[in-house]
């Protein structure tokens, strides 16, 4: 036999100007199943909450319903009362008086009316609560760090630092990402790699990291605290337990003409090799794509016979290993977007148009050019350059609506290198707005056009043509009533938008998290959880969810491995038990469930005699993975699965006590 | 005839079925279902253009599931059935022999249901224009006449559900309708439950049902069930481009859904 | 017909449209007090039985709302409940149940606004149209048909 209590709050004026209180609470006492009502000014206050504690034990009350504001307020405040007077706290439900009754209704007998009825809904539900009990799961204190650009690497460097296990994993023979290919950096115009590099090696050398680069993931199966990973590691061809990375292959390789990645493609590198001086780790892999050992049946295999170390080895084979982890954080930054993206720009026949990020080989000590900007069709010296900023950003007809955020600044860095690298040169950005909100931001921009006095044209740029080995420039300045702007330029500098990784949405389905209209990786919350995904235990960070500057990347990455520390701090997890559970003896095994939960969290589950053989086969719900939305219970014909908190009886009761108290007689 | 005999004499007496379900004659002259579990029963194997009944829905009878192989003479209704039920992960592997009679009398045996698939595939079952008519008639009504049509229709269900014993999609093994915590059908025979009974079928059946037609046949009352499960059938296709029994995936109407699916009618 | 105070259920999904409801609170926006809140955590859970349950329990309209396309907490309940829906309309509309009386909505939790607005709408349009008695008859028609006593409208 149930004993309800019902607690009417008034809320101060708030229900009660509105709603009678008093009457309310008179009309609950004779709700079927309520064993004792009252009113009070304030129940969440501290008298108030002592009198529902009192109120539980001295009437023996099996169930609370508290009147009073939206659940979504103070559910969890009522619950703990319940739980502190000894109640299991999933026996309290709360009637929302205030947001859905007094606040939106005016003082009158329906308004109490209503507010009684929405009352006895929640009482009739309440009598059917079942007391529940918070899930507990383990936690793999290891994670898993996808992608070893800037993001990555220091979030795995601080989640390392707190003391935990982690695993990296980088699709490239190195890892460093964008970063290790720019030249200096804004706002401080610090060299890129002199602060990159001691990050990497110090990723390298941490005992509580192990780093798998020319690797990928594979796949990962299980949830929060107990994920399973399977690492695809890419055949090497070299043995980098022995190899001592003398470079004697890379400079012997006779392939050599192979456009090198690391110098966005204005430079050349051999089958084997190493992407850049700095690499990390420092020991080649053969490009077996390009290799004239893998592409003509075993012949050559020069740097087999050179190498000093007999590590090469044309006989490795991709490996696939399963690691477990507790929380996985994705960090595999962006891309860009070519010069043939654009037919108003000569689709990239023309080769001195070149993207950003080739700017940045080209103005990097350590690029094809060894710092002096020269263009690459003749090698020679511009002495009229032009940047173009939102080249294919915030243009709808191209289909990429967004601003791509770095672009304002990195041109505005480029044209002032280009000026303190040629002095005579004259430097001009179109641009459309100028974007420089963060720290020290605009004084650089402004510091670009002041002291470098780079000419800033505000207009967009409608065509480039060539004539007479010049590249025609033709656009507008709409601050002068957009008065045609033509100039023959040297080299021109796009800054294209940057744009999700192409493989982002087979990564995205991998992993089970959602991804936006761009494929950027989607965030739990715009605003109050950015670094989280809607699956619990995956975390985001830098450029792969919204192109970003390195101090954002760097922050979010910290935010990321602080979310990650804190979830390796607890031994178990607990989880809210409103999730969905299958009646065995009713389920049929048609697995139609298995199609529409979004987690993935329906498996199979055999049903087996003493023999051990397999009578059936049933559906079996993951608590670790159920969220709790309740969609496969609607979809099970056979109603074999339902729901804590919101069950079958308990929707059903709330229905059927609305409007009408007889048809209680059908429960 | 002669050669279907033959094979199912054959698949018998090699122990490659423990029994066979088919036709045969009553006593009356009518067909009616077959099971076979000797050789020297065959005889009275018979197949025709009368053999209409839909035979799939025995494979999940227990007295038919206690054997460990189980042949079936499946006619087109059939084939989709139990490619259906296949889908729906109710049809273990090696377990059924499904053969069929094509249009040139001849025994096909399949393989596996891949095969049924593509057979299926080349022997579209044609729409049934009458039903279609009879539907758009009832549609052009004003809704409160479809209604009093369904009133009366729906008001002689003697709940029976006999409808849903001839079904071969209708296998859960407590349905619903049993359920009475809470009670989701009345159980009175008053025309509320009745609703709320054939509205239920329906959208458990929604993209399942593979229109045989076997309920309306089989319904000691009369009740035109055809128009509710062409009307659904029709609804899917139209709406979804799915029709149920044609492939041995699970993709159907309510379990999948696409981003554009069609709201003008959500506010 | 004037004092014809029609009965409303709406299905909300705990996320969106229960927590827009909210928010109509916050911002005091004022509406009909017909409407009485079922919360679900999803629309996706939303049983179309409890549909048919509500009408028998004496609903002369039904709210169904939830998040907006893409917007669902838990990524797609709501497609998969904008399809059970387009079905069980037609079936209704078909056998001849009056889906006048069905109202599917997004509300998002910013759409306060919108919800007092929807309420009113839905519960002028009911109005218009009066109780519904058709489905309640049902009780009294057929073979088991049950007295008014067990199966009654409260007035
Ligand atoms: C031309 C240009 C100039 C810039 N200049 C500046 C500047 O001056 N100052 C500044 O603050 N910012 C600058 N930026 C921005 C800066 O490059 C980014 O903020 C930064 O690189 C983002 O780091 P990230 O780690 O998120 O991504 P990335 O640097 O893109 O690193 C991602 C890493 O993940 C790896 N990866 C990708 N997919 C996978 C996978 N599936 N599995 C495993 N690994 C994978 C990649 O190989 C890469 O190593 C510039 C950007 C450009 C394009
Ligand atoms: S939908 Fe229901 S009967 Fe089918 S497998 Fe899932 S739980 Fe079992
Ligand atoms: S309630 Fe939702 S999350 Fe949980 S198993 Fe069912 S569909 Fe999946
Ligand atoms: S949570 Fe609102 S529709 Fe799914």
């Amino acid at each position: 036999m149930s004993r309800i209590g019902v607690f009417v709050c008034h809320c101060g004026e708030n229900i009660g100007a509105t709603v009678d209180c008093a009457e309310v609470a008179k009309m609950a006492k004779d709700f079927p199943g309520v064993a004792f009502s009252i009113d009070y000014k304030y129940m969440c206050s501290d008298p108030g909450q002592t009198l529902i504690k009192e109120a539980i034990k001295e009437h023996n009350l099996t169930g609370v319903v508290v009147a009073a504001c939206s659940p979504r307020m103070h559910e969890p405040t009522f619950r703990k009362v319940a739980a502190e007077a000894g109640l299991n706290p999933y026996l309290c439900e709360m009637a929302n008086l205030r947001e859905h009754c007094s606040w939106v209704h005016y003082k009158d007998k329906s308004t109490t009316l209503k507010a009684a009825e929405l009352v006895r809904m929640l009482v009739e539900k309440v009598k059917l609560n079942t007391p529940l009990y918070p899930i507990k799961v383990p936690v793999t204190k290891t994670a898993l760090v996808i992608g070893g650009g800037i993001a990555g690497i220091q979030t795995a460097l601080d989640i390392a630092n707190s003391g935990h296990k982690v695993i990296m994993v980088e699709k490239s023979p190195s890892i460093g990402g964008h970063m290790s290919q720019l030249s200096e950096t804004f706002p401080t115009l610090d060299c890129s790699q002199c602060i990159l590099t001691p990050r990497m090696v110090e990723v390298a050398q941490h005992p509580n990291i192990t780093l798998y680069t020319y690797a990928e993931l594979e796949s990962l199966d299980g949830f929060i605290g107990n994920f399973k990973a399977t690492i695809k590691l890419k055949a090497k061809s070299v043995d980098h337990s022995v190899c001592n990375g003398c470079g004697e292959c890379s400079a012997k390789c006779p392939i050599k003409k192979i456009p090198d990645e690391f110098n966005a493609g204005l430079g050349t590198r051999p089958a084997i090799y190493v992407p850049f001086p700095q690499a990390v780790p420092n020991k080649p892999v053969i490009d077996r794509d390009n290799c004239t050992y893998f592409r003509k049946n075993g012949k050559c295999g020069l740097c087999e016979k050179i190498c000093p170390t007999k590590a090469i080895d044309f006989s490795q084979k991709d490996e696939f290993i399963t690691v477990d982890v507790g929380a996985v954080v994705v960090t595999t930054g962006f891309d860009i977007k070519g010069t043939d993206f654009f037919p108003e720009y000569g689709y990239g026949k023309y080769k001195d148009i070149i993207t950003g990020l080739q700017f940045e080989r080209l103005a990097s000590a350590s690029g094809p050019t060894l710092g002096e900007i020269r263009r690459p069709s003749d090698g020679k010296i511009p002495q009229n350059i032009v940047f173009i900023s939102c080249a294919g950003s915030r243009d709808p007809a191209k289909g990429i609506d967004y601003c791509s955020k770095i672009c304002c600044m990195y041109l505005a860095k480029h044209a002032m290198l280009y000026k303190h690298k040629v002095h005579s040169g004259k430097a001009s950005v179109f641009y459309m707005d100028i974007r420089a909100g963060g720290k020290t931001y605009e004084e650089f921009v402004r510091r670009a056009i002041e002291e470098d006095e780079v000419n800033y044209v505000r207009g967009r740029v409608s065509r480039i043509y060539e004539k007479d080995g010049k590249l025609i420039v033709k656009g507008v300045d709409t601050l002068l009533n957009s008065y045609p702007v033509e100039i023959e330029a040297d080299m021109v500098v796009l800054g294209t938008a940057g744009i999700a990784n192409p493989e982002s949405e087979s990564l995205a389905q991998k992993l089970h998290i959602s991804y936006d209209q761009y494929h950027f990786f989607a965030e739990a919350h715009p605003k109050l959880r950015p670094v989280e995904t809607n699956t619990a235990g995956i975390m985001l960070a830098g450029a792969c969810q919204f192109p970003k500057d390195i101090p954002d990347s760097v922050s979010q990455a910290s935010g990321a491995a602080s979310k990650v520390s804190a979830l390796f701090s607890q031994n178990e997890l607990t989880r809210d038990p409103l999730i969905a559970f299958v009646n065995k003896n009713t389920c049929v095994g048609c697995f139609m469930c298995q199609s529409v939960c979004p987690y993935l969290a329906i498996e199979k589950e055999k049903i087996k005699a003493k023999d051990g053989s397999v009578i059936r086969e049933v559906a079996k719900i993951n608590p670790g993975l159920c969220q709790g939305c309740g969609t496969c219970v609607a979809l099970c014909r056979s109603k074999s699965i339902d729901i804590n908190g919101y069950s079958h009886k308990q929707v059903y009761a709330e229905v059927m006590s609305l409007f009408n108290e007889r048809s209680l007689e059908y429960v | 005839m002669q050669e279907l005999n033959n094979k199912i004499a054959e698949l018998l007496t090699n122990n490659l079925v423990s029994i066979f379900i088919s036709y045969k004659k009553g006593l009356n002259g009518k067909i009616k279902p077959a099971f076979f579990t000797k050789p020297n029963e065959v005889y009275e194997n018979y197949f025709g253009d009368e053999a209409q009944q839909n035979l799939a829905v025995y494979v999940h009878k227990p007295e038919v599931k206690k054997y460990s192989k189980v042949g079936i003479l499946a006619n087109i209704f059939a084939l989709k059935a139990l490619l259906q039920l296949y889908a729906e992960n109710q049809i273990k592997d090696n377990y059924l022999t499904i053969v069929t009679v094509n249009q040139d009398n001849k025994v096909i045996v399949f393989a596996d249901f891949n095969e049924i698939e593509s057979y299926i595939a080349q022997h579209q079952i044609e729409k049934n224009t009458n039903k279609q008519k009879e539907i758009n008639e009832l549609l052009s009504l004003s809704r409160e006449k479809r209604w009093e049509f369904w009133v009366e229709q729906l008001s002689s269900c003697i709940k029976c559900y006999a409808c849903r014993a001839i079904c071969p999609m209708c296998y859960c093994s407590k349905c619903t309708v049993e359920l009475n915590q809470p009670q989701w059908i009345s159980v009175p025979a008053h025309s509320l439950g009745n609703f709320e009974w054939h509205i239920m079928r329906m959208m458990h059946l929604a993209c399942r049902c593979i229109n045989c037609q076997e309920c309306s046949r089989v319904c000691p009352m009369n009740i035109p069930l055809h128009l509710l499960t062409t009307k659904i059938n029709s609804d899917m296709e139209e709406e979804f481009g799915q029709i149920a029994g044609m492939k041995t995936t699970l993709d159907f109407a309510l379990n999948t859904f696409k981003v554009d699916d069609y709201e003008n009618f959500i506010r | 017909m004037s004092d014809f105070e029609p009965k409303i259920i709406a299905f909300v999904c705990n996320w969106c449209t229960y927590a827009g409801a909210d928010l109509a609170g916050t911002s005091r926006i004022k509406y009909a007090h017909n409407i009485r809140i079922v919360r679900f955590p999803c629309t996706g859970r939303i049983d179309f039985m409890l549909l048919l349950k509500a009408f028998q329990s004496g609903a002369d309209g039904i709210i169904v709302s939830g998040c907006h396309p893409a917007d669902c907490h838990y990524t797609a309940g709501n497609y998969h409940a904008r399809r059970r829906w387009i079905v069980f309309q037609n079936l209704l509309n078909f056998l001849g149940i009056d889906t006048r009386r069905i109202t599917f909505s997004w509300v998002s939790a910013a759409e306060g606004a919108k919800w007092g607005h929807l309420v009113n709408e839905v519960v002028d349009n009911i109005k218009k149209i009066g109780p519904y008695t058709e489905y309640a008859k049902l009780g009294k028609i057929g073979i088991g048909s049950i007295s008014e006593g067990n199966y009654a409208r409260i007035e």
